[in-house]
């Protein structure tokens, strides 16, 4: 944003200045992200490909694409991330929904609040993969266990940041909105819904990330498909470089969901008038 | 910034330390330790471990014995493949796939003939020959002579592992997931197999001893490279062991029970009725028994159309740290 500042120059070769600023930014910003991966990636083809090391337990990037093409090429890998995206999708909806309704509840009303939040306060504070032997128990080793167990890994977040979003909103809009003698319903949707929505998002890009911790502990517990499926096969297989496939497909998928949540959020944080960096 | 640095400077030192290590490790004539696993599977193991036979020859030389435990052939693959244990047991068929696979290991030693695996179902299901398995869930762990078992037995009558649903569980955990019902069937493993036929009921559909392919100990080729006369000390014990074993049931039963705390009807049935300690070079007949596994294995897919089974055998196999019997 350092253009602005040449605007006095003229407008005409301001404004094309500013355009080509804008599209080599965009170019070059993500291009700088990708410098550190790329140099080591390349750094480490190149010593295994000299003989320095055997890339045996830590395969160069040629042989982990190569194993990555053989897996699409089978379509493992699609189905494989399909499942999980499944799994994670489920899990991720019913944990926002629970989070969402009991978060919003406990924000809104301190009775609700008095009465739900200590215990899930307590519960939260059980690491959530302390309950995989329970689940198991309960609800055996297939999607229902796996989904619950996302599903409450997800919730924790959301609705520590819904509820906490809920009674932080600023008490000068609200007396604003009454100034203005908006009805109930005008007051959420004008004033709470907005306030409370960049706090909401970031909880829920959150819960997100949990969701994807998780369902690698989902699938870990027994699984014929899923991207944590190919990882135990890669474990108990001996093979290094479908262990790093799985991984970053992983990568590539949970970097991917949570660009897709930042993006659906954005019209509705138009709102905001805040420094950015970026 | 001070815990930044550290870790920063742990990274950084863990990703250099492979490169140094063999270096190092090169300069000393002796290990500070021998590094080795124990296993139900492997019941001469115990025998060793309990009565502190390895601890005893080298402590002598002021080298110490580490003892880790693996639960499959997988996980002694991994653990030799991590350079975390010297010696690891496995079963024969398990050991070659390993090597096809990058593992740098070498097959030296018979610990045992077992009948260890078969394709177990619970009593209540309608499962009673390989062909009903098309489609139905079946607990494996994959890398293991009960993997390697399971895709031969489907492999005998036309199916493959695409027409069932493989349920990927370490032993104990299949055995759990099949008595529970969240999977139909298991390719079972001893001793959890002997003790789901007596006290759950379960029962083997499918047996076929001549593709159990022996209990194999494996050493990793950095090992034998620099310490060959440890190793030949090493087996040595283990064959003390064995011959102790085969003279001494009760004592080796005793061992077996302190640790598994499995019941005497559950240890009998894997060490006197499926297990053979009279077996120690891996001779003519042990490598036939796991060329034929690679082989069905290679034809079943799991292993690529590209690999020399056969050289890969010959690779993998070392018999000369065997002392005459």
């Amino acid at each position: 944003m350092t253009i602005v500042a040449e605007g006095t120059t003229g407008e005409g070769s301001a404004a094309t200045e500013q355009a080509a600023g804008t599209s080599w930014a965009r170019l070059s910003r993500p291009a700088l992200g990708l410098l550190l991966p790329v140099t080591l990636a390349v750094a480490w083809e190149i010593i295994v490909r000299m003989g320095f090391a055997s890339g045996r337990l830590v395969p160069p990037p040629s042989v982990v694409f190569a194993t990555f093409a053989d897996l699409a090429r089978s379509g493992d890998l699609q189905r494989d991330t399909l499942v999980t995206l499944g799994r994670v999708a489920a899990g991720f909806g019913f944990g926002v929904a629970a989070a969402t309704i009991l978060g919003a509840a406990a924000g809104y009303s301190p009775l609700i609040r008095r009465l739900l939040d200590p215990t899930l306060q307590a519960l939260r504070a059980i690491p959530s993969i302390a309950w995989v032997p329970l689940f198991i128990l309960w609800l055996g080793i297939f999607e229902a266990s796996k989904v619950t167990l996302i599903a409450a890994g997800v919730f924790f977040p959301i609705y520590l940041g819904l509820m906490g979003a809920i009674q932080s909103v600023d008490r000068k809009l609200v007396e604003v909105g009454r100034a203005f003698r908006l009805s109930d319903i005008e007051m959420v949707y004008r004033i709470l819904l907005p306030a409370v929505l960049p706090a909401y998002v970031i909880s829920l890009r959150s819960g997100l990330g949990v969701g994807w911790m998780f369902v690698v502990a989902a699938e870990f517990m027994g699984a014929s498909e899923g991207l944590g499926y190919l990882l135990i096969d890669g474990q108990q297989l001996g093979k290094p470089a479908e262990i790093v496939a799985a991984i970053v497909a992983f990568a590539i998928v949970g970097k991917a969901s949570d660009w897709l949540i930042a993006l659906a959020a954005t019209p509705f944080l138009r709102w905001e008038d805040v420094v950015r960096q970026d | 910034m001070q815990s930044r640095r550290g870790f920063l400077g742990t990274a950084v030192g863990a990703g250099l330390i492979p490169l140094s290590l063999p270096s190092l490790a090169r300069a000393a004539d002796k290990p500070s330790e021998i590094r080795i696993d124990w296993a139900t599977y492997n019941p001469v193991s115990m025998v060793l471990k309990q009565n502190g036979l390895l601890e005893k020859e080298f402590g002598k030389d002021g080298i110490g014995v580490r003892w880790v435990q693996s639960l499959g052939s997988n996980k002694a693959l991994e653990f030799l493949n991590a350079s975390s244990i010297d010696f690891g047991s496995t079963a024969g068929s398990a050991a070659l796939l390993g090597r096809i696979n990058g593992n740098p290991i070498k097959s030296v030693y018979v610990y045992s003939r077992p009948e260890w695996t078969a394709l177990v179902t619970r009593k209540d299901t309608s499962i009673s020959k390989i062909e009903d398995l098309k489609g139905k869930r079946v607990a494996v762990t994959r890398g293991t002579d009960p993997h390697i078992f399971l895709v031969r037995a489907l492999q005998s009558v036309g199916l493959s592992e695409k027409d069932i649903v493989p349920v990927l569980l370490q032993h104990p955990d299949g055995k759990i997931a099949l008595i529970r019902g969240d999977v139909d069937a298991w390719a079972g493993l001893d001793p959890m197999m002997a003790a789901a036929q007596i006290e759950d009921g379960a029962r083997l559909f499918y047996r076929n001893k001549a593709a159990n392919t022996y209990g194999i100990l494996n050493a990793s080729e950095d090992f034998l490279k620099k310490y060959p006369d440890l190793t030949k000390r090493v087996l040595g014990v283990y064959e003390d062991a064995r011959k102790y074993c085969l003279g001494h049931y009760d004592d080796e039963k005793r061992v077996f029970m302190d640790v598994t705390k499995l019941p005497e009807a559950v240890v009998d049935i894997q060490l006197k009725e499926r297990t053979e300690l009279t077996f120690n070079r891996i001779g003519p007949e042990q490598r036939d028994t796991i060329l034929q596994a690679g082989l069905a294995l290679q034809q079943a897919g799991v292993i690529q159309a590209s690999v020399d089974v056969k050289k890969t055998l010959d690779d993998l196999v070392d018999d000369r740290f065997v002392t005459a019997a």
